[in-house]
């Protein structure tokens, strides 16, 4: 503030009489003054206001001399009460910032008290850009970090891109075999994305911005050498600027941005570079999460298809149906499994596995899967179980770990309208079978876990499905889950026989879907692990006749 | 049932040669059965003057497949060390699991007596192979 | 084609192939329909779902087991999946509209419903994902982000799954992917689905493919937000507190119940669980009801549980006697004893019936 002048009252004669009130203090002070009167003639003004205004004199009229917004003010003082507005005027003159106190003097006439603001509001004026960007920056991290879908991130960097560095923006993306992935985002406009065979070396400063590393500064390139499919379809006019700048990946290169610009918007200003820099900075670390989420992504999901088991259906007159929910640990791949091996043609049976690894995650499911394999290669000699689980057992062994498998083997024929079972466990839970009347049976079979003893015996129990009767197959997942409504109680086996014995007559697929529903239920919200059913049915009419999945619809197949 | 929190999972050792008793209690599952391997191994470690272990269960809340995987592992070991594996005190739900996957005979096999074999009246799926 | 009458007397068909369990018949009423004329889409929706609906119904009226029920639905399953592989591969329809996927809640394992949605709109040209009944959020993410589609579909028929469709709603919006609620727990009118902030709802299969063929926005990260966001009532906790006490208001009422009722004593343990589990659904949907703050959740599920048990020959008064043993034990939450009230009222309100005979409660 510049020092304050207090009107004199006492006077009340117009005359040329301000230095008599304000002394000469105004005259040296060091920001511009002027004493105007109240018919808005410059009566005088300092060094520091000729400096500011170098054309006005005294006697000039205020409104030709000054721009109208202190010529405005003034009259507004002048003419009414005198009194100083609440805060002080602001505005430009001569490409300064001024804020303008004004201050009562002798006879009516207002002292003008010009400080220079332009300092300041350059200052605050970066900040509030400086804000903006961040908000800006802010912003783009949350949408580029919401998602992991490699094809969606770079969508939503383009197009961010295009909405706030350029008028346009093209994503390069590192070569997927021969063809580079390429994201068009005109500002407002659609974004596209295709995969194409472009020459890197076409676009100076591109090859380095892909290879990620050693780093490379954003690069300045000629318009006038960029090839046509670097430029955006909807870009109007010719491009006036272009900036080449990589996405800097976490040790793996994300792509490169170029922006572009037409001739009618300036060029990039520094600080817009810089901006750019930490926006790429942004887009490339999203980009390359993505990538590598999506690189283990579909290893796992590889992996877990080779794991899952399979879909079952109806083979040579006999129902198969099959369920298995995952345990809810994601990163707990699960050990149970079940598979169905059609016999070749309906005079040989049909071997079913069910069986469970002990432990957890991908070192369980990894031996459900060695377990598979070898199963599936000693498929000839399914006529003889206790062999299969010697050589299984023997395959299994290692000295390094007893981590075992339990499982049951199921050979499946039918035979003059029954099914007839050779059922052999190996240290699982016993098979039960639901007649068609409703009683439940359990199948005596016993024998040793495979996989962790030198030896192994078994033995097996032949029974058979009449019409309506299934043999449910199934792991401890069911019978350990915890809940029911009193909380913390294991289903148990007896509640799955209670199940199973509502359960006389119906198809296989439906005698699983409720033993897992009822199981479900019984869990609740818990936490469980992997549960597998297996269904056996001898279909209930005689005429086997319905759908074949591999086959199509409404032909007789028994 | 009560709503008392579950008995925490702890592994004691009790070094009296000739014997070695392990205490489990709490639940033996995948997530814990590494430290029964580890306990026993240690104290195997210098077995010179050990000729019997007892693993303990009278207080095993509950045991997993994971579970029973150390119990073989454990039994390998004793049996490298050329020492004898007792399973005492064992509640109907490990004997019942021993028995369905028939190891009970394997892991004890060399111990003449159990005392728990004596006390399993009440098992009613009685295992045969 | 698509003739009213027509669909009539194809569901009375379809309802008996599938009331005698009878596979074959089931199929062979679609087949012929299709050689007829009639379309996929039509057979789905205008035949095959309201036998669905009608399986349900008959059920409710004890006119179907439960296990009947289930090989009911199996058959309409089947008859489903039959369509679906009907007409040969690539041939057919290649997706020209765009990609989507649909899942049924975790804890969801009505995916009958989800199915036909998935059905209709691979029939109307959409790449669909269709993830099944009891689909984890955590799995329904991370096949989000593999691939990225226009749209998740997420289907609930029961409406204590709310609260998990809630996190699985909110879920999606993060990362961007927007999402459509459909099925029956989100309410008649879908009015649960907006509480609980789905970009859109869908009263059933047709609705949904308009609405996608009309396509929505994306979820900006402004849409990231908490449960308590959405439902500022849960600030209160009355939620979580009945929800983490749940075993012990189950155990304490079951207890309360045989003091009042003591033939229960010479219950079998099958019985008292039974019991119990009645309880416990009547302390779920009591959660849910506080969760969206809507009383006729709970005053629906009530009546509808009245009318369950009195086609069973189960006075409903023992629904009453289990309120009032309820509202005992919370009276520290306001919000739940009113719910309470409301029940109590509702179920008063209702025209009795009489039940020959039984004197027991649930």
């Amino acid at each position: 503030m510049p020092p304050l002048v207090t009107a004199s009252r006492s006077s009340s004669t117009r005359a040329r009489s301000a230095d008599d009130t304000v002394g000469s203090s105004w005259a040296d002070a060091p920001c511009p003054v002027l004493v105007v009167d109240r018919y808005g003639t410059l009566v005088q003004l300092n060094d520091a206001a000729r400096l500011l205004l170098p054309e006005a004199v005294s006697g000039n009229r205020l409104h030709e001399t000054a721009p109208s917004w202190l010529s405005d003010a003034h009259r507004k003082i002048a003419g009414g009460p005198g009194e100083a507005p609440a805060t002080p005027l602001s505005g430009s003159i001569n490409e300064r910032i001024v804020l303008a106190h004004p201050t009562a003097a002798a006879g009516g006439d207002v002292v003008w008290w010009l400080v220079d603001d332009t300092d300041r509001h350059v200052a605050e004026e970066a900040v509030r850009s400086a804000q903006t960007r961040s908000q800006i920056l802010t912003e783009a991290s949350s949408t580029l970090l919401s998602t992991l879908n490699v094809p969606r991130c770079m969508e939503v960097a383009a197009s961010m891109a295009a909405q706030h560095l350029a008028e346009a923006a093209v994503l390069v993306a590192p070569a997927q075999g021969r063809r580079h992935p390429l994201t068009y985002a005109p500002r407002g406009g659609p974004v596209v994305q295709v995969s194409r065979q472009i020459d890197t070396h076409s676009v100076p400063g591109l090859p380095e911005a892909l290879q990620g590393f050693p780093p490379v500064p954003a690069r300045w390139i000629d318009p006038s050498v960029l090839p046509d499919w670097a430029i955006p379809e909807g870009f109007t006019g010719p491009v006036g600027s272009v900036i080449v700048t990589p996405l800097p990946g976490h040790g793996v290169p994300a792509g490169a941005l170029i922006l572009l610009r037409s001739s009618t918007e300036q060029a990039f200003t520094e600080g817009e570079e810089v901006f750019a820099r930490l926006f790429a900075a942004r887009a490339g670390a999203a980009l390359s999460a993505a990538r590598l989420y999506t690189e283990q992504a579909t290893i796992t999901a590889t992996l877990m298809n080779e794991l899952l088991p399979p879909p079952l259906q109806r083979v040579h007159g006999v129902q198969y149906a099959g369920s298995y929910r995952a345990a809810k640990d994601h990163e707990r791949v699960g050990g149970d499994f079940y598979d169905v091996h059609p016999g070749s043609d309906p005079s040989r049976e049909t071997l079913v596995v069910l069986g469970d690894v002990a432990g957890k995650g991908l070192d369980a499911a990894v031996l459900t899967g060695k377990i598979r394999n070898t199963l599936h290669a000693l498929l000839p000699l399914a006529d003889d179980h206790q062999r299969v689980l010697d050589l299984l057992n023997g395959a299994l062994l290692n000295s390094r770990h007893t981590r075992f498998a339990t499982l049951v083997l199921a050979s499946v024929r039918r035979r003059a309208g029954r099914a007839q079972l050779r059922l052999t466990s190996a240290g699982h839970l016993p098979p039960l079978i639901v007649r068609a009347d409703g009683r439940v049976e359990e199948v005596p079979s016993r024998g040793t876990l495979i996989g962790a003893l030198p030896i192994v015996t078994a033995h097996t129990v032949e029974t058979a499905l009449d019409q309506g009767d299934t043999c449910l197959l199934y792991t401890d997942g069911i019978t350990e889950a915890r809940g029911g409504p009193l909380g913390d109680e294991l289903f148990g086996e007896q509640r799955l026989r209670r199940v199973l014995a509502e359960c006389g007559g119906l198809p296989a697929e439906a005698v699983v879907e409720r033993v897992q529903m009822v199981a479900a239920q019984w869990l609740g919200t818990g936490r469980h692990d992997d549960m597998a059913v297996v269904a056996i049915s001898a279909p209930r009419t005689g005429g086997l006749s319905v759908v074949d999945g591999r086959r199509g619809t409404g032909r007789k197949d028994g | 049932m009560t709503n008392l929190p579950p008995t925490p999972f702890t592994v004691t050792t009790d070094r009296e040669p000739p014997t070695l008793t392990v205490r489990v209690a709490g639940e033996l599952d995948y997530d814990t059965c590494g430290e029964l391997v580890d306990a026993v191994v240690r104290e195997l470690y210098d077995a010179a003057e050990l000729r019997d272990v007892r693993l303990d269960f009278h207080e095993l809340a509950w045991i997993d497949s994971s579970g029973l995987s150390a119990l073989l592992m454990v039994h390998r070991h004793t049996s490298a060390a050329d020492t004898i594996l007792h399973l005492d005190h064992r509640p109907g739900f490990l004997d019942r699991m021993l028995r369905l996957t028939n190891v009970l005979e394997h892991l004890t096999a060399t111990a003449d007596h159990d005392e728990a074999d004596e006390r399993n009246g009440d098992v009613t799926e009685a295992g045969a192979t | 084609m698509n003739d009213p009458a027509m669909s009539v007397a194809l569901q009375n068909r379809l309802w008996r192939a599938v009331a005698d369990g009878d596979e074959y018949a089931a199929v062979d009423v679609l087949s012929k329909a299709l050689s007829e004329g009639l379309d996929e889409e039509a057979l789905l929706l205008d035949v095959i779902a309201p036998v669905q609906e009608r399986v349900g119904a008959e059920w409710a009226a004890d006119r179907l087991t439960v296990a009947q029920e289930h090989a009911a639905t199996a058959i309409n399953e089947r008859a489903v999946a039959a369509l679906a592989h009907r007409a040969p591969d690539g041939a057919r329809r290649s997706a020209v509209r765009g990609r989507v996927t649909v899942a049924c809640i975790d804890g969801e394992w009505h995916a009958f419903p989800a199915r036909l949605v998935a059905e209709t709109l691979r029939l109307r040209g959409w790449q669909v994902d269709y993830l099944g009944a009891q689909t984890p959020t955590q799995h329904l993410i991370a096949h989000l982000h593999r691939t990225n589609p226009d749209a998740v579909l997420l289907s609930s028929s029961i409406p204590t799954h709310l609260p998990t469709a809630h996190s699985a709603i909110t879920a999606c919006q993060a990362i961007g992917t927007p999402v459509m609620a459909g099925g029956r727990a989100f309410g008649p009118d879908g009015r649960y689905a907006r509480a609980l902030g789905a970009d859109r709802w869908a009263g059933d299969a047709r609705q949904a493919a308009a609405a996608l063929e009309e396509g929505f926005a994306r979820p900006t990260p402004a849409a990231l937000r908490q449960a308590v966001d959405d439902l500022p009532h849960l600030a209160d906790q009355e939620y979580t507190m009945v929800v983490q006490s749940r075993v012990q208001l189950v155990r304490q009422a079951l207890a309360d119940l045989e003091d009042r009722f003591p033939a229960m004593r010479s219950y079998t343990s099958e019985q008292l669980e039974r019991t119990a589990e009645d309880l416990a659904h009547i302390v779920e949907f009591l959660a849910t009801a506080l969760y969206v703050d809507d009383t006729e959740l709970f005053t629906s599920f009530l009546i509808w549980t009245a009318d369950i048990l009195e086609a069973r020959h189960v006075p409903a008064r023992s629904l009453l006697a289990g309120l009032d043993i309820l509202a005992g034990q919370i009276r520290d939450f306001p919000r739940a004893l009113a719910l309470i009230r409301e029940g109590t009222a509702a179920l008063g309100g209702r025209p009795a019936r009489p039940v020959p005979g039984s004197e027991t409660p649930a």
